[in-house]
C-alpha cells in the first residue's frame, strides 16, 4: 500500500482505534522502516499527546495526590504520618483505656454503693418483715415506756419467747464511739440483747432474736455503752421497762 | 521564557526517569505534581463522573510507576506515555461499563513504552498543545465531534458511522478531511512521498 493511502489514518492508529485490516496494514509498513511514514506517525503521536494535555478542567482534588503515593507505598510524608497517626491512636487507645479503666473503677464504686443499699434497704425491709411477724404474733406482749416520765424517750416494747421488739422516739443519737445496748433482765441478772442506733429524728427500732426462745424476762432496759458492747451494762438505764 | 521553561521540565522528566526505576518515592511525588493535573482532567473528559476519575489516575499512576523499568531512560517521554496509559484506562473503563458493543485494536498497543521513545522535546511543547485546541475549535462542529469520538471515546470509524447513522465510507471521508485540516491548522504540511 502507498503511503499516501497510509498516512491520513495516523492518528486513529495512535490512537488505537484504526480497524482490520488497515491496522496491520499499517503496523507492517511502519515495521517495514518507511522513514517518512515513521515521522507521520511520531507527529501522530504528538497531536494525540496534545489533544490530551491542553484540555480544560477542574484541578484533582489535593487528596488524590496523597492517595496516589500511598497506592505505591511511596509516599514518604505518609509513612511518616502513618507512624505518627500509629502513634496518635496508641496514645488515644492509651488514654481511652485509662477513661475506661477509671470509669469502670467508678461504675464499680457506684455499683458498690447500689449493692450496699440495696443490701441494707433489704435488711431493713427483713427486720420490718420480722418487726410487723413479731408484732402480729399471738403471744406477743406489748408494753410501753415513758408515756409516764416527763422526759423522753418514749415507745414500745413487743416480747414473746422469739425475740424482742423495741420502737423508741425521742433517743438522742449516742456520742461519738458509742451505741445503745438493750438487756433482757431476768431476776437481776442482765443479758445484752444486741446493739443499735437511733436516726438523726431521735427514732430507733431494734429487733432482738436469740439463737434460743427469750427466758421468762422481769425487765428490757437500754443503756449506752460503747460501739463494741458490753456483757454487762455499764451506765444508767435511759430506757426501763418492767414487764 | 516558554522554551527555558520547556528545556528545564524536558531536563526534569529525563531526571525523573531513572529514577522512577530505582523506586525513588520522592520521583513519583514529581511526576504527579508535573502530570496530575492533565491526568485527570483527560481522564475525567472521558469518564465524566469525579469519583471513578480518581481511581483510574491511580491506576494510571501505578501502572507507570511499576512499568517504569521498560523505559529508555535516555531518551523516554514520561508525559505522552503517562496521558496514552490515562486515556487507556479511561476507555477500558467505558468498554467495561457496557457502554461500547465492540472494541477495535487493543489500546494497549498505544501505550507502548517504545513509541515514546525520542519523543520528549516535541511532546513537551505545551505551546503545541494550545495550538491542537485552536485547530480543533476551528473545525466545524461535525468534523470536531468525529476526533472527539475516536479521542475521547475510543471508537473505531465503524462504531462511530454506527453512533452517527451515517455510511462508514462517508464517516472514513469526513475523518481524512477533519484531520488534513488539523494539519493544516497547526501548519504540518509535509509532503507525502509515495
Amino acid at each position: 500500500m502507498r503511503c499516501a493511502d497510509l498516512q491520513p489514518d495516523c492518528l486513529l492508529y495512535a490512537l488505537g482505534t484504526l480497524e482490520e485490516p488497515e491496522s496491520t496494514e499499517m503496523r507492517t509498513h511502519l515495521e517495514s522502516g518507511c522513514a517518512n511514514c515513521a515521522a507521520r506517525m511520531k507527529e501522530a503521536r504528538a497531536l494525540a499527546y496534545s489533544m490530551g494535555a491542553a484540555l480544560d478542567g477542574p484541578a484533582p482534588p489535593r487528596r488524590l495526590r496523597a492517595r496516589v503515593l500511598a497506592a505505591a507505598g511511596a509516599d514518604t510524608q505518609r509513612h511518616l504520618s502513618w507512624y505518627a497517626g500509629w502513634a496518635a491512636a496508641c496514645a488515644a487507645a492509651l488514654i481511652g483505656a485509662v477513661l475506661i479503666f477509671y470509669q469502670n473503677r467508678r461504675f464499680q464504686g457506684d455499683m458498690a454503693l447500689v449493692r450496699a443499699e440495696i443490701e441494707r434497704r433489704s435488711s431493713e425491709a427483713a427486720a420490718l418483715r420480722e418487726a410487723l411477724h413479731l408484732i402480729q404474733a399471738p403471744e406477743t406482749r406489748e408494753v410501753t415506756f415513758g408515756h409516764s416520765e416527763t422526759t423522753p424517750p418514749r415507745g414500745r416494747i413487743f416480747v414473746n419467747p422469739a425475740g424482742v421488739l423495741i420502737v423508741a422516739t425521742h433517743l438522742p443519737a449516742p456520742p461519738q464511739g458509742r451505741a445503745y445496748e438493750m438487756w433482757v433482765i431476768h431476776g437481776g441478772r442482765p443479758q445484752p440483747a444486741g446493739l443499735f442506733q437511733s436516726d438523726p429524728q431521735g427514732n430507733a427500732i431494734h429487733l432482738y432474736r436469740p439463737s434460743s426462745p427469750v427466758a421468762q424476762s422481769d425487765v428490757i432496759a437500754v443503756t449506752l455503752e460503747s460501739e463494741a458492747g458490753s456483757s454487762t451494762p455499764t451506765s444508767t438505764p435511759v430506757i426501763a421497762a418492767p414487764l | 521564557m516558554l522554551p527555558l521553561i520547556l528545556a528545564v521540565l524536558a531536563q526534569a522528566d529525563g531526571d525523573l526517569l531513572p529514577r522512577l526505576q530505582r523506586r525513588d518515592a520522592q520521583a513519583l511525588a514529581e511526576l504527579y505534581d508535573r502530570y496530575g493535573g492533565m491526568v485527570y482532567r483527560l481522564i475525567l473528559r472521558i469518564v465524566r463522573d469525579s469519583g471513578i476519575a480518581e481511581d483510574l489516575v491511580q491506576e494510571t499512576f501505578l501502572r507507570v510507576w511499576n512499568r517504569a523499568g521498560g523505559f529508555d531512560s535516555e531518551r523516554g517521554a514520561l508525559g505522552p506515555w503517562l496521558l496514552a496509559v490515562a486515556r487507556n484506562r479511561a476507555i477500558d473503563y467505558l468498554r467495561t461499563q457496557g457502554r461500547r458493543t465492540e472494541t477495535v485494536m487493543g489500546l494497549n498497543e498505544t501505550e507502548h513504552p517504545a513509541l515514546f521513545a525520542d519523543f520528549a522535546a516535541q511532546a513537551l511543547d505545551l505551546h503545541l498543545a494550545q495550538q491542537v485546541r485552536r485547530a480543533l475549535e476551528a473545525l466545524g462542529t461535525q468534523q470536531r465531534e468525529l476526533i472527539e469520538l475516536a479521542y475521547f471515546e475510543g471508537l473505531s470509524q465503524s462504531e462511530i458511522a454506527k453512533r452517527l447513522g451515517q455510511p462508514l465510507g462517508t464517516v472514513k471521508t469526513w475523518m481524512r478531511r477533519a484531520l488534513q485540516q488539523m494539519r493544516e491548522g497547526l501548519g504540518w504540511k509535509g509532503a507525502v512521498s509515495a
